[in-house]
Parts: structure tokens; C-alpha cells; sequence
């Protein structure tokens, strides 16, 4: 139920050409069924079951993959509902849309299969999968720009995830030389039961091509070169759905592994690499901020930052893992909010410079204040919930005793929070450039975007407990 | 028995790391394609080797899949992207020949210390042919980032995914059969993808020197 309907809605797009909209309207009710049964896992969850399906535990859906499953499968309904070919001037026309439905779903659920895979070679080739078809989308417009960053994404991102499969052989060879070949041996739970007899040496070095190589996808410094072009030429949706979900799907295969690691030999070798790895992509999203100029490359720095963020948080024990957790389902909320707003911004404006873009607020009263409200949110300002799992982590860091590392971590913040600030008031304020139609256009995009935005903020002002029971389940699962 | 064994695995490995060499010290992507044919012919032996000489059936597939796609499929889509861009030649790489060779020794050096710990591990007779392997994956890559055209970038890409099939074959007589499996289909969807790329690139720019491809900064 899970799995199915983004497959069936890719299915459909592709068998119905030319592009008609009831293929929209029907991949947009589909995105429901799947968030239905990512809701359905998460009670399963909550009452203390692990769901596994297949022959040898095929599928394996645990409170981790269940975070993910939900992240995912939001974005994915967001991205449906206002994607390409809904009706109205969205600026596609329908052979574009089609081929975002076929590939936006396609890229859906080879992410929702990544993250309920028990098999860690599925995992592996579910993740190079979503490589191939979000590369697709990107020169949906073929600019020269999108080009580019669509070469330079698949060349990097295929090199990238194909150390992480050498990262997985290497894995696998110290599986076999321990324990003998056996048929499940790629299975998480085969690995993690076995994982106290694995050669500490190997290991390592297997764990080093995994985060290199799961870390291109996520966004990690020093190998996030790709990423800022990917997700400010891609569509919106797109955009949204990478930087929202795609990130969190990487990390969450680094987090598969850290858990066999941990278990290895000892969180101590894992927390140094994920500190290191952190702190670099949090120094350069934010330092690239201060000079940005282009809003969408502004939001995919600041996705590096908080990808940074969620990392260092990984490497401080289980206060941190669940801070990390919490951070990333707001950040998924917050970013695949923002990169819509952006859309909208860009449709109207038709530039993405910073300086191009003025009177926002005169210009698109909603759509200008959701996008200030997000630009706060994303800083980690309360009352939203960027700003509860930033305090989480910062209190887990002073707790595991490093409070040099946080020291430096809230410096970093600041760079961030004062770079965008400034770069949202040039937005926000002062008259619309000439030419530039004032007024919201079609509204109704706008209620699930103020939905993301009001989980937001619910999620500053609570925690609901199912949600922090999902969390608690998650850090007793890695162990951190 | 085992000797034979053991020295037939390191001899093709051997032979696909010099065939990895080729990139560096020639232009012509005509010979970037046959070298890498034949660093695929040698690696799908490799894998029949092990399939005989280990009693391991499944392999005997891996090995047919592998030759099909690596060994015919693949070069021939590469031959028919040649004849479009038969102009353009690997004429100033980021890093010079002699510069490359010998940083691309290193690299195998490299190799070599990073795997001792697999090498000591091991009980396999193929063990030997592992940190060439890893010297294959790291010369790739080296590859990748030191030349210009977008071809030879695709063909460095596909040297590395045979440096790891090799890496897995001789390290743990290959992968469950199905994973192998996706792992083909991915690849080939992934160089079909990257194909269209490049067509895309010679049609925006007119050319597939990636130096062009310059206009998104900070």
C-alpha cells in the first residue's frame, strides 16, 4: 500500500499520452493512499510492531524507515498536488508534465522502497535509482544552466553512490569471512546480530566508503558541489521533494550503517567522522549564505547546513540522535515548504536573483509572508519547530561534554541566521519591480503549503507523543 | 590448484587495472572504448575463473550478464556517441600524461595500504587480486576528475563500476545473485541516462569539453 500507488501513478503517466489532467488529479489522490499507509505503519509502530513482509524479511518497516516513510511520502503528496499539469498556467506544458509525473513518482517510490528495504543491496540500489530519475526532471526547462547541473548531479551522485556500493562489497566481505556465506547476509538485522564479530579494520574502512558515498547524495562537504546547482535549476517540486526528502533518504542509508558500525566497534569511531563531516558542511553552508545572491541557491546552502546540523547531532549520543531525528522531520517540512514558495516567486518575478526580487510582500501578501515565515523557521527562530530541535541539540551536546563543539556549531548558526535575514528583508520590502503583476494568482496551492507551515509550528509549541514515542523507538534502534 | 587459481585471478586483475591505465596515456576515445571492452572482457573471465575454480554456479549468470551488457551492449552504444563526436579528442586534460601516471601509481600504492587489512582477512585464493581492484577504483576516479570531455568522464564512471564488480568477485565470489542483478539494471539505466546527457550537452554547447560548464558558481 505503500509502495504501490506512486507506481501505479507513474504507470498511468506513462501509459496515457498525450498528457490528459485526470492523470494528475488521480497521482495526486494515489500520494493520499500512501500517506495513509505510512500513517498506518506509524500506529503499528506505536504499538510496539515491527512489520516485515516478503520472502526472508524482504520489506522491513521500523520506527526509522516509518520517520522516513512519512517524510517521504508528505513531500510526495505535496509535490502531487501542485506539480506540473493540474490545470491552470503553471508554466509546463503537457509533455513536460507528463514526464514529471512519470519520473516524480518513479523517484518517489524507489525512496519509499530505499527506506522499508531490510536488504541493505536493495537500499542501495533503490537509492541509485532515485539518482537516475530525479536527473531526468532537472532539465525540464533545457536551459543551459539546468544542463549543467543536471551533468554535473548524475556524474557525481552515480560516482558517489557507487563508492557507497563499494563501501556495501566491502561490508559484505567481512560478513562473509566471519560468518560464511548465507542468503540473508545483506539483511540489516543479519548484519546488526552479527554485527560485535565483524573485523574492526574492515569495517572501517567500509563505513568510510559508505559515508563518502551516501554522503555525496546527502549533501555532505566536501562532495556537496553538486548540490546547490541541482536544486536551484530543478522545478519546484522537484527541488522540494530533493532537498526535503532526498537528503533525509541518504542519511537515513548512513544511519543503517552507523548502526552496524556502533555495534562493531564502538560509537567513538563514527561520532569523530560525523563531526568532522558536520561541522565542514555547516562552515560552508553557512559562509556560502553571506554571499549568496540567488534565493533557490540560498535554500540549498542552508539545506547543507542543516543536512551539517542533523550529522553532528548523530555523533551525540542518544539525546542527539533524537534531536537529529526531530530536526530532520522539520527541516523536510520547512524546506519542501520553502523550494514551493520559490516556485511561486519565480513564476512571478521570472528571476531567480535576490536583487531582482523585490515587494514581495506588496506584489504576493501570502505567498510573501509564508516565504518570510519559512525563511524564519529554517534560521531557528521559535515558534517553529527548527527552533525546539536546534535546543534539543545543543542540550545533548552540553550533556555528552562538548561544549567547545557547540560553541562553534551556534557561531556557525549565527553566520546563517544574519546572511538570510538580510537577504529576506531585500526581498520583502519596497515596490514591485515594473512588469511584475500584483496580486496571488491562483490561491488554493497555497493551503497545504500553510498546513507544512502550521505542523511548524505546532511542532515549536509541542511535542505530540506518538511523535516522541516514533523518536524514542528510533534512538533505541541505532543505539547510539 | 589453488596456485593456478590464485595466480589466473591476479593476472586479470592485473591485465583491467593496465587496461584502466589506457585512459590516462592515450587521446583517442576510440581507444578509451576498446580499452574498456576489454577490461570487461578480462573481468568477465575473471568471474568464470572463480566460477570454476569456487564451484559457484550462481556466478556463471553473473558472469553472462556482465559480458552481455559490459562486454557488447554498452561498447557498442559508446561506438555509435563516437561517431558523433569523433572530433573531439582528450587534448588538454586538467593533469598531463606523465603527471598522471605517476600520481595513478600512487594511487594503485594507495590501494595497496588501504586493503591490507582485507588481504590479511581473507582465506580466499583470489585475496591477491584485491588491492588491485582498489587501485582500478581509485585510478577511475582520478580519471573522472582530471579529464575534460564528458565521454571520457562516462567511460572513467564505468571502469569504477567494473573495479567494483571485480573488487566483489574476488573478495566474496560475488554478491546474492538477485542484488547483482539490480545492480546491473542500474547501471545500465544509469549510463542511458548519462547518454542522454551528453547528447544534451553537445546540443546546448556544441561541444562536450565540461570546461564550458562553468556558469553556476557560489
Amino acid at each position: 500500500m505503500l509502495l504501490g500507488p506512486p507506481l501505479l501513478a507513474a504507470l498511468l503517466a506513462a501509459a496515457v499520452k498525450p498528457y490528459r489532467r485526470f492523470v494528475g488529479w488521480t497521482n495526486a489522490l494515489l500520494s493520499l493512499v500512501s500517506l495513509g499507509a505510512a500513517v498506518v505503519l506509524w500506529r503499528h509502530i506505536l504499538a510496539g510492531e515491527v512489520l516485515t513482509s516478503g520472502p526472508g524479511e524482504f520489506l522491513r518497516a521500523d520506527a526509522l524507515s516509518t520517520l522516513l516513510a512519512l517524510c517521504v511520502s508528505v513531500v510526495g503528496a505535496l509535490a502531487a498536488w501542485l506539480g506540473p499539469g493540474m490545470g491552470g498556467d503553471d508554466g509546463y506544458d503537457g509533455a513536460q508534465a507528463r514526464r514529471f509525473r512519470i519520473f516524480a513518482n518513479l523517484f518517489t517510490s524507489m525512496m519509499l522502497f530505499a527506506v522499508v528495504s531490510n536488504n541493505v543491496g536493495f537500499m542501495w540500489i533503490a537509492i541509485e535509482a532515485t539518482t537516475i530519475t530525479s536527473a531526468m526532471l532537472i532539465p525540464l526547462h533545457v536551459t543551459k544552466a539546468s544542463v549543467e547541473a543536471s551533468w554535473k548531479y548524475i556524474l557525481i551522485g552515480s560516482v558517489g553512490i557507487a563508492l557507497a556500493f563499494g563501501g556495501t562489497v566491502l561490508g559484505y566481505f567481512d560478513f562473509v569471512n566471519m560468518a560464511g556465506h548465507r542468503e540473508a547476509a545483506l539483511n540489516w538485522t543479519v548484519l546488526m546480530a552479527s554485527a560485535p564479530r565483524l573485523h574492526p579494520q574492515v569495517i572501517q574502512l567500509a563505513f568510510v566508503f559508505i559515508l563518502i558515498g551516501y554522503g555525496t547524495k546527502a549533501g555532505l562537504a566536501p562532495m556537496h558541489t553538486w548540490l546547490p546547482d541541482a536544486h536551484s535549476e530543478a522545478p519546484a517540486p522537484l527541488s522540494a521533494m530533493m532537498s526535503g526528502v532526498l537528503l533525509a533518504v541518504a542519511l537515513y542509508a548512513v544511519i543503517r550503517w552507523e548502526a552496524v558500525v556502533n555495534a562493531a566497534v564502538g560509537t567513538k569511531f563514527t561520532d569523530d567522522l560525523f563531526i568532522a563531516m558536520g561541522l565542514l558542511s555547516l562552515a560552508i553552508g553557512a559562509f556560502s549564505l553571506v554571499v549568496q545572491r540567488n534565493y533557490k541557491r540560498m535554500l540549498a546552502y542552508s539545506s547543507i547546513e542543516h543536512t551539517g546540523l542533523i550529522c553532528v547531532g548523530l555523533a551525540l549520543g542518544p539525546l542527539g540522535m533524537f534531536a537529529a531525528m526531530l530536526h530532520l522531520l522539520n527541516h523536510t517540512l520547512a524546506k519542501s515548504t520553502m523550494f514551493f514558495l520559490a516556485g511561486r516567486v519565480l513564476q512571478r518575478y521570472r528571476t531567480t536573483e535576490i536583487s531582482g526580487v523585490s515587494g514581495l510582500l506588496a506584489a504576493m501578501p501570502w505567498t510573501g509572508g509564508l516565504f518570510a515565515a519559512g525563511v524564519l523557521a529554517v534560521i531557528g527562530l521559535p515558534p517553529f519547530g527548527l527552533f525546539i530541535s536546534e535546543f534539543a541539540l545543543f542540550r545533548a551536546g552540553f550533556a555528552a561534554g562538548r561544549p567547545w563543539l557547540m560553541g562553534l556549531v551556534l557561531a556557525l548558526l549565527a553566520v546563517a541566521f544574519v546572511s538570510m535575514i538580510g537577504h529576506l528583508n531585500r526581498m520583502l520590502y519596497g515596490a514591485p519591480a515594473a512588469g511584475v503583476t500584483v496580486g496571488e494568482g491562483s490561491a488554493w496551492p497555497l493551503v497545504p503549503l500553510g498546513l507544512c507551515m502550521a505542523a511548524l509550528v505546532v511542532l515549536g509549541l509541542t511535542l505530540p507523543a506518538p511523535l516522541r514515542t516514533l523518536l524514542t523507538r528510533i534512538v533505541e534502534i541505532a543505539g547510539s | 590448484m589453488d596456485s593456478v587459481f590464485s595466480q589466473l585471478s591476479v593476472m586479470g586483475s592485473s591485465l583491467a587495472l593496465i587496461f584502466g591505465l589506457i585512459l590516462l596515456w592515450r587521446r583517442g576515445v576510440t581507444a578509451y572504448i576498446s580499452a574498456f571492452t576489454w577490461q570487461s572482457r578480462v573481468i568477465t573471465a575473471v568471474t568464470v575463473v572463480v566460477a570454476y575454480f569456487g564451484h559457484d554456479h550462481e556466478l556463471y549468470w553473473v558472469a553472462g550478464a556482465l559480458f552481455i551488457l559490459k562486454g557488447l551492449v554498452i561498447p557498442r552504444l559508446l561506438r555509435r556517441m563516437e561517431r558523433r563526436f569523433a572530433a573531439e579528442r582528450e587534448l588538454e586534460p586538467y593533469v598531463n600524461t606523465a603527471t598522471s601516471l605517476v600520481i595513478s601509481g600512487l594511487l594503485v600504492l594507495f590501494g595497496y595500504a588501504i586493503t591490507r587489512p582485507l588481504v590479511a582477512l581473507s582465506q580466499l585464493p583470489t585475496r591477491a587480486g584485491m588491492p588491485l581492484a582498489m587501485g582500478l577504483v581509485l585510478v577511475s576516479l582520478f580519471v573522472i576528475v582530471s579529464r575534460k570531455k564528458a565521454l571520457t568522464q562516462v567511460i572513467g564512471f564505468l571502469m569504477l563500476e567494473n573495479g567494483l564488480a571485480l573488487l566483489a568477485v574476488l573478495g566474496t565470489y560475488g554478491i546474492p545473485l538477485i542484488v547483482e542483478l539490480g545492480v546491473f539494471l542500474d547501471v545500465l539505466m544509469g549510463f542511458l541516462v548519462m547518454q542522454i546527457f551528453v547528447y544534451q550537452i553537445h546540443e546546448t554547447f556544441e561541444s562536450i569539453d565540461v570546461e564550458q560548464l562553468n556558469r553556476l558558481r557560489h
